[in-house]
């Protein structure tokens, strides 16, 4: 990302890197003080954390609940009680979650949320509740059959059921106009977000995938209006912000939709050589691909079937054997990418399973990629610049990999 | 519109972690390369930056060319601090193609910089085969030979000659720089001569790098590239070690010019890109001149 830390005096940072230093701070903040300062500004609000990728968000905050993504401890805690609670052959993310929970980090939050992304997070979710017995948790069962009349059913009563325990527990009743303003919102941030993917699309150079991440990041700490004004706000100021282009390769980065990467890491691949033009970091906030009706005669309804109908294809969802690797395949062709770089967490199942089925339809349609695993507190990065420097000189000279 | 094989002006510019290296090269698409200009300077805790614009500017001043005229300006090294910069190559690609243009008889490469050293096999288009680097510990690399000259209180120019003269070298840890220096410390007060320690650990740094050779299965001419590639004593020591070892059948080879290999590398891969981008149609990060 842009830095500014180092001000020559005199020097004015313009309007986007303020808002990119607004963004890291609000996202290196272990103690969610935007979350803080959210709860003090609307009294009688619930703070309601979520593990990623994805939760019906709008019906969060339809029901006065802010809706917050926990990406875990990343680079900055060490663990040393979250440890204790999981065997070594799992990924980071619910180690550095269970530290953050029992050293207070998380004290501002009212529930937990645990969507079905796999064994790991449901067993997180069930030692969440041992831990922290006095405050809502609750696991969400996401649908896998997508037929609305039954997966979309189902979900509709899951919703309804988290409304009720939530407002049992404090929150608003359900009221269907909230909710329709509630997915007008989301459908704004998701415009907003849509707008910044088409920009460093179109201009990598202009708008580094490492900036996009940071003001993502922000986003999950945030209601879906304040965010989206941010994002539309950024976008006016990085396209005035000069700027030129660069021979790079254009990569879709693959396999970070849950633990996240270190930025750092992120900035590594842009040093080697690699424009990320497309990518799965943080797909909670993109995992709804088409807007949501926010017209529609029951909202809840509408908004469950935006999962059934809109869900993103990724790892944690079920997609037949025969069309793995389609939906990359469509990214790498609409965003013209040269290449693909797999970046899974450790021992990530749905990512590390899906792995191999994926490369194979790359491998079908001559598409080079890499492959490397990360840990969301990964610090040293030579080995990853040697292997993306070496793809991204392959793909560049050669039109392959080595 | 330029057309392929055409004449290219590039330049290559190798950011490294204690110096800054510069090459500008005229070729045809990367072929028949003729070395206009070169310049380095150490960075000496100034901004890198600066000693980038610098030297650049320095080259091009001896080769009697405007910025303005280049075709492709490409980065290796730390290639964010090169802002005039058209695109990057790792380091790694581009020390194999420099090391091509010094001695086109070279199938390996071994680039021993500041902070790293790396074994890279290379085919005879430089195209790179398999490598492999030294891990993090520093005792294969130039910071290493440099404290230890510090500490020894000998200029680092004189380190390579004084290696040479050694009449008994003393066995120094090949495994890591702190207990390395330790071992140093430990000479210094047990009176062994200056040469003799330097030796002792150039051939320490030498059996790192013959087993990095070893590990890529280099054959036939290596060419020592990066900053360590002028040090005499380096090579004595690593030509030693390969005829005593497993690796008899290696040649280790130096040239005047190795430090510059990846600048020169960069500079001619530059010009390939440069080709390859106006084939494509693909002109919009090249220089305006070439876009038209």
């Amino acid at each position: 990302m842009t830095e500014t830390t180092t001000q020559t005096p005199g020097f004015t940072p313009d309007r986007a890197s303020q808002i990119l230093q607004q963004a890291r701070a609000m996202m290196e903040d272990l103690h969610l003080g935007p979350v803080q300062r959210w709860k003090a500004a609307n009294p009688g609000g619930m703070a309601i954390g979520y593990m990623p990728i994805y939760v019906p968000r709008p019906l969060f905050e339809a029901i006065g609940c802010l809706p917050v993504t926990i990406f875990g401890g990343g680079d900055q805690i060490d663990i040393i009680r979250g440890d204790s609670y999981f065997q070594s052959y799992i990924c980071h993310i619910p180690r550095s979650t269970i530290e953050l929970g029992l050293n207070g980090h998380l004290n501002c939050l009212d529930g937990m949320v645990f969507p079905s992304l796999c064994d790991v997070i449901r067993n997180l979710g069930g030692m969440w509740k041992m831990l922290f017995p006095d405050r809502w948790s609750s696991y969400l069962d996401l649908p896998q059959n997508f037929a609305l009349h039954l997966g979309g059913k189902f979900y509709a009563q899951e919703l309804k059921r988290i409304a009720r325990e939530l407002h049992e527990r404090g929150a608003k009743a359900y009221d269907p106009e909230a909710l329709r303003q509630a997915v007008r919102n989301e459908n704004r941030r998701r415009l907003a977000i849509n707008v910044l993917d088409e920009l460093r699309r179109n201009e990598p150079w202009r708008l580094p995938t490492s900036d996009v991440y940071v003001l993502l990041r922000a986003g999950g700490l945030m209601p879906a209006l304040e965010h989206a004004q941010m994002l539309e706000e950024f976008a006016d100021a990085v396209r005035a912000r000069p700027a030129r282009p660069f021979d790079n390769v254009r990569v879709v980065l693959v396999g970070a939709f849950c633990e996240q990467p270190p930025l750092d890491l992120i900035r590594t691949l842009e040093k080697s050589g690699c424009d990320i033009v497309d990518d799965d970091l943080q797909l909670g906030l993109r995992y709804i691909e088409s807007a949501i009706d926010a017209d529609a005669d029951d909202p809840l309804e509408a908004l469950a079937n935006s999962f059934i109908q809109y869900g993103a294809a990724t790892a944690s969802r079920y997609i037949g054997t025969a069309e793995k690797g389609a939906a990359l395949l469509e990214k790498v062709k609409l965003t013209k990418a040269d290449g693909v770089v797999f970046a899974a967490a450790s021992f990530c199942d749905p990512a590390l399973l899906d792995q191999p089925m994926l490369e194979a339809a790359l491998e079908r349609a001559g598409v080079p990629f890499t492959a490397f695993k990360f840990s969301e507190n990964t610090g040293q990065f030579q080995v990853i610049r040697e292997q993306a420097g070496a793809f991204s000189d392959s793909v560049k000279l050669w039109g392959t990999v080595q | 519109m330029a057309t392929s094989k055409q004449q290219h002006l590039t330049a290559g510019i190798d950011a490294g972690s204690s110096s800054v290296k510069v090459a500008i090269c005229r070729s045809e698409a990367g072929d028949k390369p003729e070395v206009l200009a070169t310049a380095v300077q150490r960075i000496r805790r100034r901004n890198i930056v600066e000693v980038v614009e610098a030297t650049f500017a320095a080259a091009c001043a001896q080769a009697g060319v405007d910025p303005k005229d280049f075709d492709y300006v490409a980065s290796t090294g730390d290639g964010e601090m090169v802002a005039m910069r058209t695109g990057h190559f790792y380091s790694m690609t581009a020390h194999a193609r420099g090391a091509l243009v010094l001695d086109p008889e070279a199938r390996a490469v071994l680039d021993v910089g500041a902070l790293h050293a790396r074994a890279i096999k290379i085919d005879e288009r430089g195209k790179v085969l398999g490598h492999r680097m030294t891990s993090q510990c520093a005792s294969g690399s130039g910071q290493f030979l440099e404290n230890i000259s510090r500490y020894l209180g000998v200029p680092l120019e004189d380190v390579g000659t004084l290696s040479c003269q050694a009449q008994k070298p003393e066995q120094v840890s090949s495994i890591c720089a702190v207990l390395a220096e330790t071992d140093v410390i430990n000479m210094v007060s047990r009176g062994i001569s200056t040469q003799d320690i330097l030796k002792g650990i150039h051939l320490s740094i030498a059996g790192r790098l013959a087993r990095l050779l070893r590990a890529i299965g280099a054959e036939h001419v290596v060419l020592l590239t990066g900053g360590l590639a002028h040090d005499a004593g380096l090579v004595m020591a690593l030509r030693e070690t390969l005829e005593g070892g497993k690796a008899a059948e290696l040649l280790a080879r130096s040239h005047e010019d190795g430090i510059l290999a990846g600048a020169i590398g960069a500079a001619l891969l530059g010009a390939v890109r440069c080709d390859q981008l106006v084939r494509m149609g693909r002109t919009d990060v090249l220089a305006p001149r070439i876009a038209a």
